[in-house]
Parts: structure tokens; sequence; C-alpha cells
């Protein structure tokens, strides 16, 4: 049902298409009169109010597609799915495209540029194609901003800088892949929402991988952990909201880890494992913000949370007709 | 407790100089500290001095001419400190030594002037800036001259820089008038430093302020105490 045709997939941010991040177009589902309509991200103004708070998700991306040596074999492409203080879990791939997984040994070890060395532990037994690493010697954050390269799929042909790739709001870096519904946001945008009353608060959750570059692990829909943030004064800020409207369904995942039964959000830190699906009650969550991705992701199981099936196809029905680009710099559908 | 106690100040070029002035003032303030610079030794030996009034320092070898690095030092930064208060760009290039006049210098040179003077400063500010935008609040210190507004002989390419970095600071300070975030420029005067030889072997150094002195005056205005314009020449600033 929900597929995007090849040409369909934006192989180019906007500002590097002659638009600007905020000229990407934007499909607007109204959920309570089933009503789609069209225009631009930088008219999201006409669809908020004063007392709504959008919350953004101020992760920055890593380039965290690293090339490393090893022992008597080809180099790979590692490609981190969860960071954690000394060890890591990484899919290992081919240093050229399609990037197919390549098995490593256990015990083996791995070397990056600027002297960091790795050592293979084991497959992770609920994502076995994730490898646990420990990190012998070196800095894995500093190595990959120093080495890395940003994690990129087949239909973005070309390297794009990491600048591209970064919301103009990142903050501390840990996401794999960029949280990029928040990419079409602008500060002159932000800006005039904050002037005609609509708060801008942001969380943190360090996003994952979208693809174990395996299309029969990537339909089971394997569930990785991801680090997630809610500061005190953040908090707050929601939990004074009418509205609040999640910029990218990372957002959505740590608010509703974050609330409590009446949907009033904790200041929390951790690991979340939420998984969304059509059924969960959303507590915290009025309205989306979000980019348009295909199956599997699991970002369509988090639509139907907020939109039933039929309006949800209708909408992708109408991007599609419309010619709307898909992918992390693609265009854009807000939900309210 | 000092002025700049809890507040985090990122400062280009700290390992001589202004630069490196600059951070133990700040740090004898209470600030915490993101330092850069391209000498290792001299980094080190400024981040260990500023260590000894007791703050944290984290000090990052990086050219801020280089857009790797510039990245590189942004996100250590807030990976260590979560935001950043107050940046200054300070870091600066004059231009392939001995200067030469416009006439006579080759022309590619204006390209890595313009790295590190120019786009250097646009990247860490980009970097930094949507942080402080969230909060709304925080301070970007641009380090400016007189010669971006006096022609000088044999300081052309330094000049064009710094008035293109200028021109950055203004049309930043346009662009944020409705927000607490600032930016501005400051114009220390001339000092006795590697740089100010450099350009000017014959000089002085009776004649020149001390870096020192500067940096005591210069940290009070990052700890607030705020112009109204967006332009500061230190010589007037009381």
């Amino acid at each position: 049902m929900i597929a995007a045709p090849r040409e369909l997939r934006a192989s180019l941010p906007a500002e590097l298409r002659g638009i600007r991040r905020d000229g990407a177009r934007l499909c607007v589902v109204e959920r309570g009169a089933g009503r789609i309509s069209h225009t631009t991200v930088a008219r999201l103004g006409e669809h908020l109010a004063p007392g709504d708070v959008l919350v953004v998700n101020s992760s920055r991306t890593l380039p965290a597609a690293l090339r490393v040596d090893r022992d008597g074999a080809a180099q790979v492409q590692l490609r981190p799915g969860a960071l954690r203080d000394g060890e890591w879990d990484a899919l290992a791939v081919e240093t050229s495209p399609p990037h197919r997984n390549v098995p490593l040994k256990t015990g083996e070890t791995l070397r990056a540029p600027g002297g960091l060395l790795l050592r293979v532990l084991k497959p992770r037994g609920d994502a076995p194609l994730l490898w646990r690493m420990s990190v012998e010697r070196g800095d894995l954050v500093r190595t990959l901003l120093s080495a890395g390269e940003p994690i990129r799929y087949s239909y973005v042909p070309v390297a794009v800088p990491l600048e591209h790739y970064q919301t103009v709001y990142a903050g501390a870096p840990g996401s794999v892949e960029t949280p990029s519904a928040g990419r079409h946001l602008t500060w002159e945008l932000l800006g005039e929402l904050r002037r005609n009353g609509v708060d801008v608060a942001d969380i943190v959750l360090h996003c994952g991988l979208s693809s174990f570059q395996d299309d029969d692990v990537d339909l089971q829909k394997p569930l990785i952990e991801e680090r997630f943030e809610v500061r005190a004064a953040s908090a707050a800020r929601i939990n004074r909201a009418t509205r609040v409207i999640a910029v990218g369904t990372s957002v959505i995942r740590t608010l509703e880890t974050a609330a409590d039964e009446r949907g009033e959000l904790q200041p929390m830190s951790g690991w979340t494992r939420l998984v969304i699906t059509p059924s969960t009650r959303l507590r915290a969550v009025d309205a989306l913000l979000t980019g348009l991705h295909e199956p599997p992701a699991t970002h369509l199981d988090m639509l139907g949370a907020l939109l039933d099936t039929d309006l949800l196809e209708r909408a992708y029905a109408e991007v599609r007709e419309r010619r709307y680009l898909w992918h992390e710099f693609g265009d854009a559908m807000l939900i309210v | 407790m000092g002025t700049l106690t809890g507040k985090t100040v990122m400062i280009t070029g700290a390992s001589r100089g202004l630069g490196r002035a600059l951070a133990e003032a700040a740090a004898r303030e209470g600030a915490s500290l993101a330092i850069c610079a391209r000498r290792g030794e001299a980094l080190e030996s400024a981040a260990e001095t500023c260590r000894a009034f007791g703050v944290e320092v984290l000090a990052v070898l990086a050219d801020v001419s280089d857009a790797t690095d510039v990245e590189r030092f942004a996100a250590t930064a807030l990976e260590r400190f979560g935001g950043v208060d107050v940046l200054v760009n300070n870091a600066a290039e004059l231009g392939p030594l001995p200067l030469s006049q416009l006439t006579d210098a080759p022309s590619s040179a204006l390209e890595h002037v313009l790295e590190a003077n120019v786009l250097g400063p646009l990247r860490l500010t980009q970097a930094v800036i949507g942080g402080m935008l969230l909060r709304n609040r925080g301070l970007v210190v641009n380090i400016s001259t007189d010669a971006a507004l006096i022609g000088f002989a044999g300081l052309g390419l330094y000049s064009a820089s710094k008035a293109a970095l200028d021109a950055l600071t203004r049309s930043w300070s346009a662009e944020l008038q409705h927000t607490a975030v600032r930016v501005i420029s400051v114009d220390p005067g001339d000092m006795h430093t590697d740089m100010h030889m450099a350009a000017d072997p014959e000089a002085n150094p009776d004649d020149l302020l001390r870096p020192e002195d500067v940096a005591e005056r210069l940290v009070t205005l990052l700890a607030g105490r705020l112009p109204a314009s967006d332009r500061v020449e230190m010589a007037s600033f009381e």
C-alpha cells in the first residue's frame, strides 16, 4: 500500500535542490475533519495556535559510518546501532554499495584511523546482525567525528556534507541517523512561531539505525533501544502546552516514555524500548510533524497511533499523486 | 563565586595571545571552558593554567579553517557541557608571512584567510547558536580589528576577511533582534601579541596593550555587561 516510486526518493536536501529547508512541501492531515490539504513547511504557523508547544529532538547527528581495517580481510564499514560508554553494537557492512552485511569473527580486532582499537565480542542475541564490540583503545565518538561519514542509503548517490544532516538546533551528538522531521525547520520559522505565541522546546533522543541492510531482518523490525533525555525545564514547558506537536517520531517515542498515566511529563533520562503501534493510546502527544517513509519503517506503525488506516492511506495516496519526495531529505506531513 | 560560574565559554585560538589571556581570565571567574588551537603543547599548557582555577576545561586540537575540525570541536564541547553560553571567535590568520601588499600577494592566499577568519567562525557559530536560541540566551563575540574599517598597507587580505566577519556580525545581529541571543564584534585594540608583531615587526611593545589587561575588561562583557551596539571598541569600553 504505502510505497514510494523510486524517482520520488529525495536524493539531495531541499537547500541543495534550489529551495530552502522550510520550502519543503507539507501535507496537512486534519484528524477531526478528515481533511487533507497541501502547503509548505514555511507556512506551518497557519496550522498552530498560541499555547501550542512544538517539541523538537535536539540530538546532533554523528558521521557514524566508519571504515575499519581487519586482520587478513577486506576493510568493512561499521554502523553503530547503539553507543554506550566503552561498548557499542554495530552493523558491519561492505565499504561500497550495496553495503551488504559482512560476518565478523568473535575475538577479532578492528582498527580505525587515529588509533581506535575495537574487539568483536559476539552478535547481539535479539539482533544478530549487530555485533557487540568493546573499545580497547581510543575514543569512539571522537574517532567518528574525525574519520566517520554520514550513513547514506542507495537513494542518496553522492556524499552530502554533514551540515545538511543537522537540524538547525542540534546540540549534543549521539544520533547515528538524523532526526529528519526537524531538518525542515529554520530559525526564521521558529522565531516567527515564538513571536506568535507557539513555544519551542527540546528533548533528546539519539536516533539509531533505520535499516539493517537486510530486507528480511528489516521486515521483522528488530527493537533496538535508544537513549533519551527530557530535562526539567522542557518538561515544565511541555506540560503547560495547549497542544503538544511532536517534530518526528523520535519525539513521540520520548514523550510517551516519559509521560505518566495522565500525560504529565517527568524529567527523565535513560534508554527507551517503547514500541508505538496503532493500538497505543497516546498520552502526551496531540499532533505530529513528520517526514515520509516507506514500509517496513516502524515509523508508519507510529502514525497508526494518530490516524486511522483509511485516512493514513488517503494521505499517502495524495502525496504520491502530487509527487512529494520521500525519506530524510524529502517533504513533510503534519498530522493535527 | 566568580561572575562566570555556571557558564560554559568556548574560545578559539586559545593557546596564545588574547585567546589564552581570555581563557585564563574566564577560568578565574569560574567559567567551564572549551578551548581549541592548532598547537598541541601550547594548548595543553593553557588548559593546565586554567584548570588550576578549579574549573573544567576541554582542550581540543583543532584548526578553525577546517570544517571537520570545527564540527569535532563543537560536538565534543556540546557532548561535555550540554550547551554553550558564550562563544568567542578569536582565532585568526594574517595571511602568508612576511606580509605582502595586495598588488604583490598571491590571490589564492585569500582563500585560506577567509576559511580561517570567516568560514570558521560562521561554521562554529552555526554549530552552537541553535542551542542558544532554544534556551533563548547566549552571546557570540567575533574578535574584530580597526583594520576591518580602515586600510593598512600589507594587511589587505586580513582586512577583507575581518570586514566580512563584521558583516556577518551585523547581519546576525539584525536577524536575532527579537531574541535574547546576541552576536557582537569586539575590537580589542593593538596588543603585544605574536600576531601583531608578525604584522608590524617594528612595533614598540611599550606602545601596545597587554592581552591580559584587555582580557580582564573583556571578561566583564562576557559576564553580561553587554553594550547596546553590535560593535565594541575595547579602548572606549568602560
